[in-house]
């Protein structure tokens, strides 16, 4: 019985949540929420895979765990177009200013998921002569996303935390 | 020789175009071609983005130390770039490695095999424009990544095999869930058969594209799937088995067209043969330890060896220098994808554009893997 009202009361919680951020976000500031919120359902990643954490971006996109019904697309299209850029893993000092290059080449708003603990600080590589130790001196990353690789669900969990913080985001510009 | 003095009547029509690193149809890898209208003139891999210093990471690291990350060049075949690490420093130290410990060592790297082949051929299959093969693959390589998931309790990098035997012993319900899934996966491979490779679309796509004589494959030194493809029987656990291989029956499977569709059908029949050894394997399982204790950091005498294996892309080799100490003097990875890169600017002339990622892809060419 306790049990109960504890999780009905959690419950009634997360709807006061929603209907403050409803308040908050969407009634205080129509066109920023509208704008944001059709920018998260619609993500299209870059195809620049770096490392070997490609493999579960593969696995993720596979039609057990299905990235698509989150709303991310299979990374395929012009770099024009794409808005998510995906760092699976390693980052060797060749790769690095193409890394750049590439996330220059996108069109603002654009936002960065950092996969796997080598794109993050080195991994398990930390020490060798030629892999950047994370790419945080290269582009800023939205998302950290741990792992050795990380499973595909915990690469779709960043992807859900990417998405609640595009919904979030203080200006219309996205960012 | 430029290209210029190469192609001097006509230099202003020739067109260099840098195709990747960021590029679906080559990830992580870049081809220079050189461009006559829709043919290419010629072609120049330039790889290196994945160059991690394995080897020289492997200098400082002790024989346990190496193990995981020695799997992750190759983190679709991680169990079969482990096993000749494992085999090589079970030579130098004189281990006698437990009957039912090279069982399981065959079992997981057959996975492997299995897991590597189902990866391949869904990008085969999104290259060649057949979207059915890539959810059908990506869907059941997951059921094989289950079953190593029990054995070994990771998703891809499972560090399992290991100097002195596995890890740990299988446990008893993943027995009976392996012969199922291998008695489900031979019924499913016909299925594969039937949708992809008697498709016509299919044939038409990659009948004759990408020919890679038997000459060619022996001047080049092309192993695995590229050289079976062109008609040469080469199979290190039938040349040189190891692990207890001689104990189960198996084929090689060897086509004869060496183009992209025979480069294709020789994984599926590898897939074939890899089940009936799974299945072989699981039956006649041996009672007994899986693994020798050999410390933390085990010494190793001085000496050197040369361990080779067959794994899903083709020959896998280290070369183990030790001097006594708790490290490896010298460790050399030769891995099948840098030699099958070899093969690549020979396929890559005369083609269209659009044949060049099921040509490429074709080679089962890993970059991270020739990178080390």
């Amino acid at each position: 019985m306790v049990v109960a009202q504890q999780q009905k009361s959690g419950a009634f919680q997360v709807l006061v949540g929603k209907i403050d951020d409803v308040l908050q976000y969407a009634i205080g500031d129509p066109m920023r929420y509208l704008a944001n919120w059709g920018r998260l359902y619609s993500l299209w990643p870059v195809h620049l895979e770096t490392a070997c954490c490609s493999v579960e971006i593969g696995a993720a996109a596979g039609s057990r765990f299905d990235m698509e019904r989150f709303g991310a697309l299979e990374a395929f299209g012009s770099l024009r177009q794409c808005d998510l850029l995906i760092v699976m893993g390693t980052v060797t000092r060749k790769l690095a200013p193409r890394l750049k290059l590439v996330y220059d080449q996108m069109a603002e708003p654009k936002w960065v998921i950092a996969m796997g603990a080598c794109s993050i600080t080195g991994g398990l590589y930390f020490d060798s002569y030629n892999v950047l130790r994370g790419i945080d001196d290269v582009i800023p990353v939205d998302v950290y996303v741990p792992g050795c690789p990380p499973r595909a669900e915990a690469f779709l969990q960043g992807l859900v935390l990417l998405q609640e913080k595009i919904r979030r985001a203080p200006s219309l510009s996205g960012r | 020789m430029t290209l210029e003095t190469e192609y001097m009547p006509d230099a202003d029509r020739i067109m260099s175009v840098s195709l990747g690193p960021q590029h679906p149809g080559a990830g992580h890898f870049r081809i220079k071609l050189w461009l006559d209208g829709d043919y290419v003139v010629r072609a120049e891999p330039d790889a290196g983005y994945v160059h991690r210093g394995e080897e020289k990471m492997g200098e400082y690291r002790n024989y346990t130390q190496n193990v995981p990350h020695l799997e992750r060049p190759v983190i679709l075949d991680s169990s079969n770039i482990l096993l000749p690490y494992a085999l090589g420093v079970d030579e130098l130290m004189s281990n006698k490695i437990p009957a039912r410990a090279q069982y399981l060592r065959v079992i997981m790297s057959e996975t492997n095999r299995i897991i590597s082949h189902m990866y391949f051929l869904a990008i085969q299959g999104l290259f060649l424009g057949h979207t059915t093969l890539i959810t059908w693959c990506m869907g059941d390589r997951d059921f094989w990544i289950d079953f190593a998931e029990r054995i070994a309790g990771a998703r891809v990098t499972f560090a399992y095999i290991i100097p002195g035997g596995v890890r740990n012993d299988i446990p008893s319900f993943a027995i009976d869930k392996g012969l199922k899934l291998c008695d489900w996966f031979d019924k499913r491979m016909d299925e594969y058969e039937k949708i992809f490779f008697q498709n016509p679309m299919v044939h038409q796509r990659s009948d004759g594209i990408g020919v890679l004589s038997r000459e060619d494959a022996i001047a080049y030194g092309a192993t695995g799937t590229v050289a079976r493809a062109s008609g040469l029987a080469v199979d290190v656990r039938k040349d040189e088995p190891y692990s207890s291989y001689d104990d189960f029956e198996f084929k090689t499977p060897v086509m004869t067209q060496g183009d992209v569709y025979a480069r294709s059908y020789v994984a599926l029949l590898d897939m074939r043969e890899a089940v009936k050894i799974i299945r072989q394997a699981l039956k006649r399982l041996p009672p007994g330890p899986v693994r020798l204790k050999l410390g933390p950091q085990p010494r190793v005498p001085a000496g050197e060896v040369y361990s080779r294996t067959e794994g899903a892309r083709g020959e896998m080799s280290y070369y183990i220098v030790s001097d006594g100490s708790p490290r490896p003097y010298r460790l050399k990875i030769g891995v099948p994808s840098a030699k099958n890169l070899r093969v690549l600017p020979v396929l890559l002339k005369n083609v269209h554009i659009a044949d060049i990622p099921p040509i490429y892809w074709g080679l089962n060419y890993w970059p991270v893997e020739a990178d080390r």
